[in-house]
């Protein structure tokens, strides 16, 4: 009874040990104790199923080709014979190049590594290396030892460099973010200048909802950047509070700090998401940093709930307005637009800023125009978009104010004037901005419209014209016109009790104008000689 | 009077080219344990032994090669037999790299091979040498 555990015990221990002998090894054989089809070295083929093969889908079985000489098994099948057979012969391949391997004495170069087996003493120290979501070759590089790391001195400026781990006194500021799976690890470094957005799903639990550390705000802010000569404090910027039913507010004061707690069977004040902002000098140091938090409540049946993480880098003492396009426009990306101040006679340029953004009317599911106040999509260059509402008209509506809301409702609440016409143009060059031309077509032509009829906008078309400006091989898209039209139609005055719908429509269309393009070419060198005019002193 | 010169001739040709062979080796020998830490898997506890192996070897020629020469000429046999002594540790020392190097290459065992041969013949003409000096 001694024995016998040991024996066990010690097959166990060790991985079986790897074939190495090329006369053995087929890649192909994959069906036990059954022929693979085209497999020449499979052993369980007989004669007669190498007959019906075709070719050798394993030609040659070698070892390491780095080696001087070395064991080669190659199998071939021979179509000539009447009925085809399969031919395998033992060959030795040599290398012939100066500095094959004659010998290696380090055994472990030239073969994968076999992995630990798992025994009753090794079982903890495996688990702690390899048990968790994740695991990198180098355990030590990333896990700074407080006590370990020396602080750093105080004329020491911390300068990063993009994509640098953003360095707080522990380790790093952290990014939760899926890993392998969707759930949050929260091992992810935020680098440098990295804009990065995450979203990743966390298991909660109502009960202990106050003991989950990535549920409170403390765990996002309690961590101070290093910085240049002082350590940056995270700031909370803003809380927006998300009720059950996804109704944001935004809360007023922002520096109180709410703790999750268990509140009538809901954990109120877990942390939804987060988005950081950080802001920096041109020379790479950190000067502020600042995280606006979206706080909700988790319901008792809720077994995970999704977090969402966002952090982006600002240049102090800029305003960053992202570029569509560098030069022409990109498909895909937001037309920008803009606004002339009113200034006269020469206003310092245009001012364009993410409210003077193209956009249209946005479908909602409810497709009640009047409800649908405020949700407009941006316009994207390249995409063709339609989206609508619904009116319902009753006897007891106005018409002035009904045509003034249709205006809103379509044209949104600052419709700009100026379409950039190139993706990078920058608001003080006023020549590189477009004019939109507002049209209005009346429906209906009836001979007497100039009656007190009412028209109401029911549609609103806008087409852009662009062209490919530039070289032949690299085209760049250009805005040339956008045109807004709004067709009105007459309302006529419904009997009262009587209700009507009519459907209202926005839409987008990029037309192409290009020009067929002419290549043009360079016009062959021509060779001018002329001799000096002494050439031929004395003899003329 | 020529007939009397003791000094061996060919042993002197010998040791000359040796050290010119000597310093070729030494370098080819360098870049291929470079190029070997490039391509293949080298730990560091197996390049130290090969790389100090290499730089001692160097370290005995360069005595070795100077006791060989002014033994030979001045026809004493004391400096002659202490670089045969030499010799005998540089022999070994090519021998590990010839067989116990980490990876031995295909060019590895031709240089090695050449200059086990130079040794081997420096030594048989260094004991007929002394042999001469001493009777």
């Amino acid at each position: 009874p001694a024995d016998t555990p040991d024996p066990s015990q010690a097959r166990a221990r060790s991985a079986p040990a790897p074939i190495t002998d090329v006369a053995k090894l087929c890649v192909c054989d994959l069906l036990v104790a059954q022929c693979d089809v085209n497999c020449c070295c499979d052993p369980d083929c007989s004669a007669d199923d190498f007959s019906l093969f075709t070719t050798c889908s394993v030609p040659v079985v070698t070892g390491d080709s780095q080696l001087c000489s070395q064991k080669a098994a190659v199998y071939s099948l021979d179509v000539e014979a009447n009925p085809p057979e399969r031919i395998f012969k033992l060959i030795d391949q040599v290398n012939p190049s100066i500095f094959c391997i004659h010998a290696a004495n380090y055994k472990q170069a030239l073969y994968l590594k076999s992995p630990e087996i798992p025994t009753p003493e090794n079982f903890d120290r495996l688990l702690d290396k390899f048990g968790g979501a994740t695991f990198n070759a180098e355990p030590d590089s990333w896990n700074l030892d407080p006590d370990a790391q020396n602080p750093p001195d105080a004329n020491e400026t911390y300068r990063y460099e993009y994509g640098a781990p953003v360095q707080t006194e522990e380790a790093f500021l952290r990014l939760p973010s899926p890993v392998v799976s969707s759930w949050c690890s929260d091992a992810n470094p935020a680098g440098f200048l990295v804009n990065q957005a995450t979203k990743c799903i966390r298991s909660v639990s109502v009960e202990n909802c106050d003991s989950i550390q990535a549920l409170s705000m403390l765990f996002y802010i309690n961590s101070s950047i290093l910085a240049s000569v002082f350590q940056v404090n995270i700031t909370v910027q803003s809380i927006v509070v998300q009720s059950l039913d996804g109704m944001r507010t935004l809360l007023s004061t922002s520096d109180v700090l709410r703790l999750p707690m268990v509140l009538d069977g809901l954990c109120i004040n877990a942390v939804l998401g987060v988005n950081y902002h950080i802001t920096h000098t041109d020379t790479g140091e950190i000067i502020e940093a600042a995280a606006a938090f979206v706080l909700g409540a988790i319901s008792k049946e809720a077994l995970s709930i999704e977090q969402s993480f966002e952090i982006s880098f600002t240049q102090e003492n800029t305003q960053p307005v992202p570029l569509s396009g560098n030069p022409g426009y990109v498909v895909g990306l937001p037309v920008r637009a803009g606004f002339w101040p009113q200034g006269y006679p020469f206003p310092a340029g245009f001012s364009s800023n993410k409210h003077s953004q193209l956009t249209i009317l946005q479908s909602t599911s409810t497709q009640d125009c009047l409800a649908a106040q405020g949700a407009r999509a941006p316009v994207l260059f390249g995409y063709n978009m339609i989206s609508g509402c619904k009116l319902r008209i009753t006897a007891a509506m106005k018409c002035q104010p009904l045509a003034q809301t249709l205006l809103d409702v379509l044209k949104g609440q600052s419709f700009p004037e100026y379409v950039a016409s190139f993706g990078n143009s920058q608001a003080q060059d006023v020549l590189d901005w477009v004019p939109i031309t507002q049209l209005h077509i009346s429906e209906q032509m009836i001979s007497n419209t100039l009656q007190s009829s009412c028209q109401i906008p029911v549609s609103l078309g806008i087409e852009v014209k662009w062209t490919k400006y530039g070289s032949l091989v690299n085209p760049q898209a250009r805005i040339v016109n956008v045109t807004a039209t709004i067709t009105t139609t007459t309302l006529k005055q419904l009997p009262s009790g009587r209700e009507r719908i009519i459907p209202v429509t926005s839409s987008v269309v990029f037309t192409d104008i290009s020009s067929p393009a002419e290549p043009s070419y360079k016009a062959w060198p021509t060779i001018n000689i002329k001799l000096p005019f002494d050439f031929f002193y004395p003899f003329v | 009077n020529n007939s009397s010169q003791l000094s061996s001739l060919p042993l002197q040709i010998l040791l000359y080219v040796n050290g010119v062979y000597y310093i070729f080796y030494f370098l080819a020998t360098l870049a291929m344990i470079i190029y070997k830490s490039q391509v293949f898997s080298y730990p560091d506890d197996f390049l130290a032994p090969d790389l100090a192996v290499l730089f001692l070897m160097a370290i005995l020629e360069v005595p070795r090669l100077y006791l060989g020469f002014k033994g030979n000429l001045t026809e004493a046999e004391a400096p002659l037999g202490l670089s045969l002594g030499l010799t005998v540790g540089s022999v070994v020392l090519c021998v590990y790299l010839l067989l116990w190097q980490t990876y031995v290459l295909w060019a590895d065992v031709l240089l090695n091979a050449v200059l086990l041969s130079a040794y081997g013949l420096e030594s048989g003409l260094k004991v007929t040498a002394i042999a001469a000096f001493v009777s």
